[in-house]
Order: structure tokens, then C-alpha cells, then sequence
């Protein structure tokens, strides 16, 4: 009786320590999703936003992206290269046209392709209202290339992917 | 066994190795057919209106085209980047056919094709495109919205994940 207490008690401690290790030190395809859901949470806009939060908000959006991000949008003139700062500011003018915004990203689909470099496929869904309160709702495939600099994943560049061709 | 402990049996069921093994396969079988063959979805957008309406729950069939091929008039689920979000179209035109709208009404090879289910008044033009090989062109029924807005055009057959059950 006292052996199987024991076992028991280790069990557990296994069990701890692993959910511990995967906490503490998550794989490379947690911490390249981890920066979806920070772009996720950093997009997205309640109402009750006040200009502090919308100005920091644009900082921390420009800190998930390479110096230069590449933006490839089929038959659209946004498509180009975009600096952080470009890219923070752009995101501030498009929050700031919106009463209410809600960005969600499924299915996302992690490859490392090369060394510090991880490919992920992706559904993006963008709802909101606009501060006329006209309703937006938008869902896009994407691709996006992630460089991981100074240990930190970085999105390089975003492509849309056309599912339906007119 | 009295009628009452048979009741009690069943909403209270002793744990037993056999129960345990019917719960288990119950709950597996619910998972995969749930999870993988006939998906549940709910419908998001009135551009399959008067068909399908916003809001509106269904599943969809993944193994309608195993041995055959989507044909004209079909509903399909056109996926994105994987399940969770999906487009529900009508399928108008097929691979080889060129397709085109010409005051709302449907030319396929430059023969008018009649569409019992749009039921809204459109005007929709849309100038002749042929359809790609291994593609399918699809539209939603409701043609009443501006053509701007509605989200339709060619998909790729390797898209397509199901039809939907009713």
C-alpha cells in the first residue's frame, strides 16, 4: 500500500516536472504562435480604448515586425516593402478609423523551412465596426515568414493567399 | 430488477472496465466523425441567402466527392488554410466551361443557364472567364448585394471540403 503512495506521488512529480519544462521552455512552434496571439491581442480593439492604450498598443505592434516587412497582396497597390515605424503607424491610422476591431487567426500551420526561419499558413479573420458604424468583416488565407533575430520571432513577410480568383 | 433500479442503473451506472470501454469508444467515434467526416459548422453572412441564412447551423459531409466529382448547382465548403473557417458557395461552372453574368442572369459556354435558387433580383455583369484546369468557379446565391462585396470567383477542387448535410 505504502509502495503504490509512492509511486503515486512520483507519478505526479513526473508529471509536474514535464508540464513545468514545456512552460518554461517552450518549443520553438509555441513561441512563433505566441507572436500571433500577441499581434492578435494587439490589433484587436475594444471600445473602451483610451489614447494611452492606443499609443502603446502601436509601439508594441511595430515590435513584432523585421526592420523591413514585405507585404504582398494580390492585385492590391498596398503590396511592398514596410519599415516597423511605417508599419506602427499605418496600424494606429487603421485603429484609430474603428470604434470596435477583433483580429483571430486558425489553423495555423508552423514549418521550419531553414534555420531561424519558420513559414506559417494561416486563416485571419477581421471583424470590427468602423466609428460611422459601418460593420467589416474580412477573412483572408496568409502566409507569413517569421526570422528569428536576436532570439526573437519577427515577422518578415505577409502574403495574401487568393483562394478564390475572379 | 425493479423499474426503479434500472432507471437508477442507467442515469448512475456502476463504474465498471466494460463501461468504461463504451464510454471511451463512444466518445472517440463522436470525436473522429465529428472532428473529421462530418464537420459542424455554423453560417456566418447573408451571401447564401434565401438558401442558407445567417446564422443558420449545418455539417458538413467530407466524403460526398470521395468517388465522384462536384457538378453545377452544388453547394460546397471551399476551405480556407484548414476547417475552422470555410466559404459556402454555389458551384456554377466547371474546369474547361467559360463562365459569365449578363444582367444577373448565368452563361455558361454562352448558353443561359437557369438558377431557380437565386430568388433576389440581380445585376450583376461579369465579363467571360474560363475556368482553370482542376478548378471550379462558385457564387453564393444571394446576387443582390453589390458584386463589389460578395466574396466569389475560382477555387481550386483540392479546396473543396465538403457539401453541406441539408
Amino acid at each position: 500500500m505504502v509502495k503504490v503512495k509512492y509511486l503515486c506521488i512520483a507519478a505526479l512529480m513526473v508529471i509536474l516536472g514535464i508540464v513545468i519544462a514545456i512552460t518554461v521552455f517552450p518549443s520553438e512552434e509555441k513561441r512563433v504562435k505566441k507572436q500571433f496571439r500577441l499581434l492578435s491581442g494587439w490589433v484587436s480593439k475594444s471600445t473602451e480604448e483610451n489614447a494611452i492604450t492606443m499609443l502603446r498598443r502601436m509601439k508594441d505592434i511595430g515590435s513584432l515586425f523585421d526592420a523591413h516587412c514585405e507585404l504582398k497582396v494580390p492585385d492590391q497597390p498596398l503590396s511592398g516593402s514596410y519599415t516597423r515605424e511605417e508599419i506602427s503607424t499605418y496600424a494606429g491610422s487603421a485603429r484609430s478609423q474603428v470604434s470596435q476591431l477583433d483580429l483571430k487567426f486558425y489553423d495555423l500551420q508552423v514549418v521550419f523551412p531553414e534555420k531561424e526561419v519558420a513559414k506559417v499558413t494561416l486563416t485571419a479573420r477581421l471583424t470590427g465596426r468602423s466609428t460611422a458604424g459601418e460593420r467589416t468583416d474580412e477573412t483572408r488565407e496568409l502566409e507569413c515568414l517569421l526570422r528569428k533575430i536576436e532570439k526573437k520571432w519577427l515577422f518578415s513577410q505577409i502574403e495574401v493567399i487568393e483562394v478564390l480568383k475572379k | 430488477m425493479d423499474v426503479h433500479h434500472k432507471i437508477r442503473q442507467f442515469f448512475f451506472p456502476s463504474i465498471t472496465s466494460k463501461f468504461l470501454i463504451r464510454v471511451s469508444s463512444v466518445a472517440l467515434s463522436a470525436y473522429l466523425f465529428f472532428g473529421y467526416l462530418c464537420i459542424p459548422f455554423s453560417i456566418r453572412g447573408i451571401s447564401m441567402e434565401p438558401t442558407y441564412h445567417n446564422g443558420g447551423i449545418n455539417f458538413c459531409w467530407r466524403l460526398r466527392y470521395l468517388f465522384s466529382e462536384p457538378k453545377r448547382h452544388d453547394v460546397v465548403a471551399i476551405r480556407f488554410a484548414g476547417s475552422k473557417v470555410m466559404l459556402l458557395k454555389r458551384v456554377i461552372a466547371l474546369e474547361g466551361e467559360k463562365v459569365e453574368l449578363r444582367n444577373g442572369k448565368l452563361f455558361i459556354d454562352g448558353r443561359g443557364i437557369e438558377e431557380p435558387y437565386v430568388r433576389y433580383p440581380s445585376a450583376w455583369n461579369l465579363s467571360p472567364r474560363q475556368v482553370d484546369k482542376d478548378c471550379i468557379y462558385v457564387v453564393g446565391d444571394n446576387r443582390s448585394m453589390p458584386i463589389d462585396d460578395h466574396h466569389f470567383g475560382q477555387a481550386s477542387k483540392s479546396r473543396i471540403m465538403g457539401v453541406p448535410l441539408w
